[in-house]
């Protein structure tokens, strides 16, 4: 599936009959068509702030992969899921790894958090002629700790694809799994019980679980969690302390539990 | 001056002889290639001995702070551009000294007509087991030793420098614990810092231990660790005096 966004060069040159690639290059049956990351989502529990992804990409109705890691750690204390073209977001991943790490070294403190936050913002902003020709859209999540409080609380960013920053109150979703995704987390949080922020982490793990094999059931791009293959998310807890990975091992644990 | 080659040794003879009596009030710094990972030690005022460069590199060092300061913001420059141009396992300290700080130093000691660094450093790398560990011994003329695994002591006087590293050798091996390399490496510092003797005629531990207790009192140790069993990228962090127990 190809991501575009209200009236983005492609979407302008459509709208007025003009078709600025052959249909063979660019989107058309058996062309080029970018390949995509989708469905991640991040939600507050009891322990910190869990940051889930299905482990496909697809290109159109192709299925590139099924072994892609979405939420990467960028530093002790920050996380980012990356949904879209990976070929932008794997390398804004990287500038970001790189320069908080720079930055943290050279100056012996650690960048706050709103500067973080606005530096995936202005990656965003420099890929707006990608997103523009609609062929390199990122919508990413970010969960950075606020150290601005006492004890120190994980919050939860998102952005649209211009890279306009939002913080999340409770949770957050991108890609194109997120629509269902989004409807059981609004749900579990007003009427569920417990409610997400209550849920300790294996509670927490094994909602995030149910949630991707929800969405895997109504979007063909989201890739599933299947323990009878060994198939399972990337998840990753931020908590006051820094980053946890939560393990194939565990997953399997904690949905069977 | 330069065209002439005596007047020219001389200068440069000079210039060794001024950068080491600068240095000889020097606080001395430590590095012990350990079971667990790497332990770096110095004693100065708080972020001014023992710092990060990179995921598996750290540096100890003595000298002016602002020659200190420039080294390691060169040395962490380099491995930032290294890590994002290639790759962070290209990140190696064979050729960021070799190819880097060494020749850097050497040509800065050698220009007699601007200030030499001052300083006198160790670097770690960490491998995946002390036998692979790498330390340098950096020195202010752009000299380096490199040595897998074991001890380095970085201070201002050569010999003395020798006799630290024999006596922790004889304390300490791969298997010591980190608390227990801390404990030794600040009886050197005091044996060091107070000119006592550490072969044969050494103080005794207790001596030795209620002498740099005391002289602790008013001073930070500053202790890094490369640990060789996290399970994230940048292995170093910093530990502190309650942490060991010391």
């Amino acid at each position: 599936m190809t991501q575009s966004i209200a009236g983005d060069f492609l979407s302008l040159l459509a709208g007025n009959s003009l078709a600025p690639f052959r249909p063979d290059v660019v989107g058309g049956a058996g062309g080029f068509t970018p390949t995509q990351a989708t469905t991640v989502f991040a939600f507050q529990c009891a322990d910190g702030v869990l940051m889930a992804g299905d482990r496909r990409a697809t290109a159109g109705n192709q299925i590139v992969t099924d072994r892609v890691d979405k939420v990467l750690e960028i530093d002790a204390t920050s996380l980012l899921a990356i949904a879209g073209v990976p070929a932008t977001a794997f390398e804004m991943a990287r500038v970001m790894q790189t320069s908080f790490e720079y930055y943290r070294r050279s100056q012996l403190q650690s960048l706050s958090l709103p500067a973080k936050v606005r530096a995936l913002a202005r990656l965003l902003r420099d890929n707006l002629p990608m997103t523009l020709q609609g062929i390199g859209i990122v919508a990413p999540l970010f969960a950075g700790l606020d150290t601005s409080t006492v004890p120190a609380k994980p919050r939860i960013y998102f952005y649209d694809p211009l890279g306009a920053q939002f913080q999340a109150v409770g949770y957050a979703a991108s890609g194109s799994g997120s629509g269902s995704i989004r409807s059981v987390l609004s749900f579990q949080e007003r009427h569920g019980s417990p409610k997400p922020t209550e849920m300790k982490i294996k509670e927490a793990v094994q909602f995030a679980l149910r949630l991707l094999i929800t969405a895997s059931e109504f979007d063909s791009a989201t890739g599933g969690v299947d323990p009878t293959t060994d198939s399972f998310a990337t998840l990753k807890l931020l908590k006051p302390e820094g980053v946890v990975t939560i393990t194939d091992a565990e997953q399997k644990e904690w949905l069977q539990a | 001056m330069t065209e002439e080659p005596y007047r020219w040794l001389e200068a440069v003879a000079n210039r060794r002889d001024y950068v080491r009596e600068q240095l000889k009030d020097g606080s001395p710094v430590f590095a012990a290639s350990l079971d667990d990972g790497i332990l770096l030690l110095g004693v100065g005022s708080g972020q001014s001995k023992v710092f990060e460069l990179f995921d598996r590199h750290a540096m100890a060092g003595l000298g002016h702070p602002a020659d200190i300061e420039k080294i390691r913001q060169a040395a962490i420059d380099a491995a930032h551009l290294e890590a994002f141009t290639r790759a962070p396992e290209d990140v190696s300290l064979r050729r960021l000294i070799g190819f880097g700080l060494g020749p850097q130093l050497k040509t800065a000691f050698e220009q007699i007509f601007s200030a030499p660094f001052l300083i006198e450093l160790i670097l770690a790398e960490l491998g995946d087991s002390p036998e692979k560990d790498l330390l340098f011994r950096l020195r202010f003329d752009g000299t380096f030793q490199s040595r897998h695994g074991g001890i380095l002591v970085a201070a201002s006087q050569p010999g003395r420098e020798t006799e630290a590293a024999a006596f922790l050798h004889s304390h300490l091996n791969a298997s010591s614990q980190p608390a227990e390399a801390a404990a030794r490496m600040l009886e050197t510092w005091w044996c060091l810092t107070h000119a006592k003797p550490l072969g044969a005629e050494a103080p005794d531990q207790a001596e030795r231990t209620a002498g740099w207790k005391t002289d602790l009192q008013d001073r930070v140790v500053e202790i890094g660790w490369l640990s060789r069993r996290a399970a994230k990228l940048a292995r170093f962090e910093t530990l502190s005096r309650e942490s060991l127990g010391l």
